[in-house]
């Protein structure tokens, strides 16, 4: 038998058939630039209301010891939880992004290696770090790494934040080492061929012509990185590290740990990590807007 | 013959030091405090008012008095370093820190890591801060209810074990306190001194402590393995028995606002110079 008609077509006229437009997600989509993107997209007028809410809903719950009471006790620790607390999760992240960035960028050239052991080996040091939990790695090293190190009868002490660093160090290496990978496959192969037949060797084709194409792709997604990082800092508290929340915490024990000290000083933390973290969001946002593929 | 004789002296040889070192002291940690001239002491920072902070960021309280003592007697510098719960031994393994005070329940599987000289220099209980209108009178009413507590405390798995109460455990006192007043639990279980104390703020009107205290408990200040037999071992072990004679535990007792304990005064009264009035 014959087929007369299609069912789908003949119901629309012909320059209506079924077809799929091209896709234009709205809002952030989930990549590795979701948080910063999330955090970025925040509109300030937003943040200033809630900023001006905040304190109001807090003192309207309050109770015997009030929150009147708990925010002036917040006043006189500010000082200490900004100079002996939060310094402390800028240094942490400021040197374990360094460390990182560092020991990213060989891992992630190691990955795209000619050597076939160099390139194992870069691979599957990123994949152990980037599957790991951080507060696991954060562990192993806080404790199995020594407190002091003697070099020739000069004994240095290694303090505990200084131990965090290596730790945190160390998944956003492998992060990293991914950026790079793949920003170096992310420019077309026809540029090493156009290399090629200018006589460029590999590494100098890598070094004189890939990379400095690399290099603004590879801002955007680093610093959502560094975004990452310094709000995983608290992270060390966990284990006892002196930054903002071991100290917000042992604040509010000096304070007979009235339950009302937790909306104001936790409160603080938050809004220390946003005013910090907000304006990179912003920028990251901007260098990605800028530098995307035309 | 002549062969074997040889192997076996030096075999003898080789295992002499080894045994010998096994039962004499070396004293490292007493040596290495008395050439850099500073003792490091391990206390905590979280815990008013054995050891917290002034709003200057120092660590004051009555174990960092303590520490201060045992400095002034050695002669030496003291640095204070705030430990938590769930690193304080691995410090003193370690030997990040050379003595620890830091609030610590005597414990026989403490004992194993650490040393921990005896006399012990204060003992407190377990018991549960509750509200009034729940009116518990015995622990076996916890069976099977929600119990708030604070991480690393060893009590939790007593009253989880013996009574089959449900512990919830948080990061901090503060936490905990608030999760009684949500009502996520019906009672806060912690030692019984700082239950008193938070008793005596008058913030905690409509709550009670109703149970008897259990497990009294001393604490222990604590020495790495090695010395527990040594000099520092011992002389820690004389510290706490001036500490128990003099009645200086009793006065920081009442310096720092603590409520008088039973125990400190039997200590007090079981140490004293009985010859002294006679």
């Amino acid at each position: 038998m014959a087929i007369k008609y299609i069912p789908v077509t003949t119901q629309y006229k012909q320059d209506r058939l079924a077809v799929l437009k091209p896709f234009s997600p709205k809002g952030a989509a989930y990549d590795e630039m979701y948080f910063v993107r999330w955090l970025g997209g925040l509109k300030l007028k937003y943040v200033a209301l809630a900023a001006l809410l905040w304190p109001a809903i807090a003192f309207a719950q309050s109770g015997g010891y009030g929150m009147g009471d708990a925010f002036e006790a917040l006043l006189r620790w500010i000082p200490f939880l900004t100079f002996q607390g939060f310094l402390y999760n800028v240094l942490i992240s400021i040197f374990a992004m360094t460390i990182g960035t560092v020991a990213g960028m060989a891992l992630g050239l190691g990955q795209l290696s000619n050597i076939s052991a160099v390139r194992r080996f870069a691979y599957f040091t990123t994949q152990i770090f980037r599957n790991s939990p951080w507060l696991v790695i954060l562990f192993v090293i806080l404790l199995a790494f020594p407190f002091e190190v003697t070099v020739f009868d000069i004994t240095i002490p290694i303090p505990a934040w200084m131990k965090a660093v290596v730790g945190l160090s160390l998944p956003v290496m492998a992060n990293i080492s991914e950026i790079v990978r793949g920003a170096v496959r992310s420019v077309p192969s026809t540029q090493w061929e156009a290399a090629e037949s200018l006589s460029f060797n590999r590494t100098q084709t890598m070094w004189q012509i890939i990379l400095p194409q690399c290099f603004k792709r590879m801002i955007p997604p680093w610093m959502n990185w560094y975004a990452i990082l310094t709000m995983a800092t608290p992270l060390c508290s966990l284990l006892g590290v002196g930054e903002i929340i071991t100290h917000s915490r042992q604040a509010m024990a000096a304070e007979n740990n009235y339950p009302e000290l937790l909306v104001p000083f936790y409160g603080y933390a938050l809004v220390v990590f946003f005013v910090y973290c907000y304006p990179i969001a912003r920028l990251t946002i901007a260098l990605e807007k800028r530098f995307a593929f035309k | 013959m002549k062969n074997f004789m040889s192997i076996s002296l030096l075999a003898a040889a080789l295992i002499s030091p080894s045994l010998a070192t096994a039962e004499t002291c070396e004293n490292e940690t007493w040596n290495k405090i008395m050439t850099r001239g500073k003792l490091v002491v391990g206390v905590k920072a979280d815990y008013k008012p054995w050891g917290y902070r002034n709003s200057g960021g120092e660590i004051i309280g009555m174990e960092p008095d303590l520490a201060a003592d045992v400095a002034e007697t050695m002669g030496v510098e003291l640095e204070l370093m705030p430990v938590v719960g769930s690193n304080r031994l691995q410090f003193l393994e370690q030997g990040q820190i050379d003595i620890l005070i830091a609030s610590m329940t005597d414990l026989p599987d403490r004992r194993k890591i650490v040393g921990i000289p005896s006399p012990n220099y204060y003992s407190s209980g377990t018991n549960i801060l509750s509200p009034k209108k729940l009116g518990f009178t015995q622990w076996e009413e916890l069976r099977g209810k929600p119990v708030c507590a604070v991480q690393g405390a060893y009590f939790n798995k007593l009253v989880e074990n013996r009574y089959g109460a449900k512990i919830s455990a948080f990061q901090g006192t503060a936490e905990a306190r608030q999760a009684l007043r949500d009502k996520k639990c019906v009672a806060f279980v912690f030692d019984d001194s700082g239950i008193m104390s938070s008793l005596a703020s008058g913030q905690w009107d409509d709550f009670e402590m109703p149970l008897p205290t259990e497990d009294a408990a001393s604490w222990g200040l604590a020495v790495p393995k090695a010395e527990e037999n040594c000099v520092l071992g011992r002389f820690m072990s004389g510290m706490q028995f001036y500490w128990h004679r003099e009645e200086t535990l009793v006065e920081l007792e009442k310096k720092w606002g603590i409520q008088s304990t039973s125990y400190l005064a039997e200590q007090a009264d079981k140490y004293a110079d009985h010859l002294l009035d006679k």
